[in-house]
């Protein structure tokens, strides 16, 4: 669960991609490449985080007191259960990350995923934004490349 | 000549590659400390948001202990501290490893340069 900090470095400054020379650009084109791929990577993870959020969420919408009382089955292994009775239908303990977990009760629970969920789909948006930046930058450093490189054979 | 500063040349490729190596190494490290300070920092940040007398559990490997709320503040806090600190010595380290690289690369391109001089030459004395 990564925050993806949308201010550029202090140390970042501007650079005029023509003044660079062939290798120059080519190991600034692979850097993007590895920022590229690594926004793919870190956005699909958060889809993940998303979906798990969503439907932690969606699951507490059907959970009410109704259900205290209820049989329920519950897994001792993949494929082995034994039976019980829901108690205690007010509160669920939540893992908020780093082992350690809290108990909440059922409106403060979906507040918390819903917040979560707010807060992943945020993230997603700032690595898009981030994402198509810099994939602007490798389209133009790519265009400068083929530049040279016809300026070099005539 | 030739065979000389085909050697220096080789040694400074291995010594390139070998910082090229320890750096990712580090990167590697910074990306994890990094995930792991961010996870710390969001779990302060619901501790925080937590009335004093709401339970918090821990769990220690299948069980769930509890867990007073003011202490696990206290504990994340402090592996905050400690993270905080493991990145910034990090960060040291990959500055200095950068550099390193650099004067590598450097050096390797200056040998390259000698030896594709001195290929040209022996080219045209032959």
């Amino acid at each position: 669960m990564a925050q993806i900090s949308a201010t550029e470095q202090p140390h970042m400054k501007q650079i005029d991609l023509t003044t660079l020379n062939i290798p120059q650009l080519s190991t600034l084109k692979q850097q993007l490449d590895q920022e590229l791929n690594l926004f793919q990577e870190s956005l699909a993870s958060l889809k993940i985080a998303q979906s798990k959020f969503q439907t932690s969420n969606e699951t507490l919408q059907n959970f009410d007191s109704n259900c205290e009382g209820k049989d329920i089955l519950v897994p001792l292994t993949d494929s082995m259960y034994v039976p019980g009775k829901l108690i205690d239908t007010k509160d669920v303990i939540i893992d908020i990350g780093t082992r350690y977990y809290v108990e909440k009760d059922i409106p403060a629970a979906k507040d918390y995923f819903q917040r979560k969920t707010k807060f992943v789909t945020e993230q997603m948006e700032k690595i898009q934004i981030l994402g198509l930046e810099r994939s602007k930058i490798r389209d133009a450093i790519v265009e400068i490349v083929e530049m040279k490189l016809q300026q070099q054979q005539s | 000549m030739g065979e000389d500063l085909q050697r220096k040349l080789q040694a400074e490729l291995d010594n390139l590659k070998s910082a090229q190596k320890e750096l990712q190494k580090a990167i590697s490290t910074r990306q994890q400390l990094d995930g792991q300070l961010n996870e710390n920092e969001i779990v302060k940040k619901e501790l925080d948001l937590l009335p004093a007398d709401n339970k918090v559990y821990k769990s220690v490997g299948p069980v769930l202990i509890k867990t007073e709320l003011v202490e696990a503040k206290q504990n994340v806090s402090k592996r905050i501290d400690y993270i905080t600190k493991e990145l910034k010595r990090v960060d040291d380290l990959i500055v200095s490893l950068e550099k390193k690289q650099d004067t590598h690369r450097e050096a390797c391109q200056k040998f390259q340069h000698q030896y594709q001089q001195a290929q040209v030459k022996a080219a045209l004395h032959a």
